[in-house]
């Protein structure tokens, strides 16, 4: 199965750097994943190298803690969508969620919610900190703030995604919001089981697809036999136009 | 030598830190005389409310703890806990834009930062666990000179913490023109004085109580 749809391509570590972002996106690309998930500083950048693809551009807002004050989150994911974002991900604020104050909870993603209007939120639920009736409750305050996706993890906590919390999930919000898995999904058949459990996306910043390890091993061979040939002929602009055809 | 509590900021800055952690935590500071406490933007409020007659400060961290977002949510978020009672701030430095070399960038997200809070103390966080020795003089030099009133080592939410030759390098970049603060890893009496008598301003921890009581804590910031 193509499950390249399925995919947010994921790059949210702090030192990534512009030519990291450029690389995400080719990558996103040439393997027709979903979506790219990056940081809001690169939203921008993002947006002008996939403008005129169907390429989503996911972003995060409160990432990874969900411990800014909603008037941040807020503004964070107002100002992602301005610059391009297809679709916001939050992180639940888990220390309110702890204090037991649910209306806080509530409010601080209902408020983001009002902030994007049609753009899909996902809420992070970070289910590494918490334990089953906790996810039941997280989950029903996402489905009363009326979120798109419930989303496992940040990839920033002591552990990713769980079959056991997905099925958690998918049993408390059935199909009132879709599911997306993240943390630790780095191969295919990883990720074909969380699809089999319920999931509808999976994030990750492993290229997990079978076709695009076949076209790099393709890519491969082309370059050495160009290489070799560069070797002995030394005209590099030959090589080269017949290598780019090539590989097309 | 001032005395010991005074270099504290007393800090609580996981995910899951709920409001009666916050209530200890100011509890603690106000018992122990800590410089300040250093929470998330969301306890803001919370961290004021329980300091107000306390000379114990509020301070708040911004675009925490990767830095990664962009300038104008930095300073939404700035301003929200500015004006919800924090005293101070220490924000992330964008390391992604420091390791693409777009310097401007990074100097231009410290500054807009700053011009929120003239008067206010800003600390910038390089988060030196991802630098190499070149790359810890060249973000002092950026920090100070956009306007951070301290250079700190880390979040504590990096791959490491405070070192002594990191500090010693920002040290000497900064040379009276900032002070320093050190933070990550720093559990116990002993290592805290080592930064102290290395010319450390003040220090991020968890485990201040330990510090000044002489014992070693099991924190893990």
């Amino acid at each position: 199965m193509d499950i390249s749809k399925f995919i947010d391509y994921t790059l949210l570590k702090a030192t990534s750097s512009e030519r990291d972002v450029i690389n995400l996106c080719n990558e996103a690309k040439l393997n027709g994943f979903y979506a790219v998930c990056i940081n809001t500083a690169y939203v921008a950048l993002a947006k002008q190298l996939l403008d005129d693809t169907s390429i989503k551009i996911a972003s995060v807002t409160g990432f990874p803690l969900g411990a800014t004050s909603t008037a941040a989150k807020v503004y964070e994911a107002k100002k992602a969508v301005e610059d391009g974002a297809d679709e916001i991900e939050m992180v639940m604020n888990l220390g309110f969620l702890k204090s037991r104050n649910f209306v806080s909870v509530l409010k601080d993603i209902i408020d983001v919610k009002l902030a994007i209007k049609d753009t899909p939120l996902k809420v992070i639920l970070e289910i590494s900190e918490l334990n089953k009736n906790e996810i039941i409750k997280a989950c029903s305050i996402c489905l009363d703030a009326n979120v798109d996706v419930i989303k496992t993890s940040s990839g920033f906590s002591k552990s990713g995604a769980t079959l056991t919390a997905t099925k958690i999930i998918k049993k408390t919000i059935k199909d009132q919001a879709q599911i997306m898995v993240s943390g630790g999904i780095e191969d295919y058949e990883t990720a074909m089981k969380y699809l089999e459990a319920g999931a509808d996306r999976i994030g990750t910043s492993k290229n997990i697809n079978p076709a695009s390890s076949s076209l790099q091993t393709r890519n491969a061979k082309i370059y050495k036999k160009y290489l070799d040939a560069n070797h002995k002929q030394n005209n590099s602009e030959a090589q080269y136009s017949k290598m780019s055809q090539e590989l097309r | 030598m001032k005395q010991l509590s005074s270099y504290i900021d007393h800090t609580i800055l996981k995910a899951t830190a709920t409001k009666d952690d916050i209530i200890q935590l100011c509890n603690e500071a106000k018992t122990y005389q800590f410089h300040s406490v250093c929470v998330n933007s969301c306890y803001a409020t919370l961290a004021k409310e329980q300091l107000k007659n306390s000379p114990v400060k509020v301070c708040c961290v911004i675009g925490f703890p990767l830095g990664a977002m962009c300038t104008e949510a930095k300073i939404a978020e700035t301003k929200q806990a500015l004006s919800d009672g924090a005293d101070e701030i220490d924000m992330v430095l964008n390391v992604g834009f420091f390791k693409s070399k777009d310097f401007d960038a990074v100097s231009k997200d410290i500054e807009a930062v700053k011009k929120c809070m003239p008067n206010l103390t800003l600390k910038v966080i390089l988060e030196t666990c991802h630098l190499d020795e070149d790359e810890i003089i060249k973000a002092s030099e950026i920090a100070i000179q956009s306007g951070a009133d301290f250079i700190k080592t880390s979040t504590g939410f990096g791959t490491g913490g405070a070192t002594i030759e990191d500090v010693k390098l920002m040290k000497s970049v900064a040379d009276g023109k900032a002070k320093i603060k050190a933070s990550g890893g720093i559990k116990d009496h002993k290592t805290a004085m080592e930064y102290i008598n290395l010319g450390v301003e003040r220090l991020g921890t968890s485990s201040g109580i330990a510090i000044v009581t002489g014992k070693t804590s099991t924190e893990s910031y």
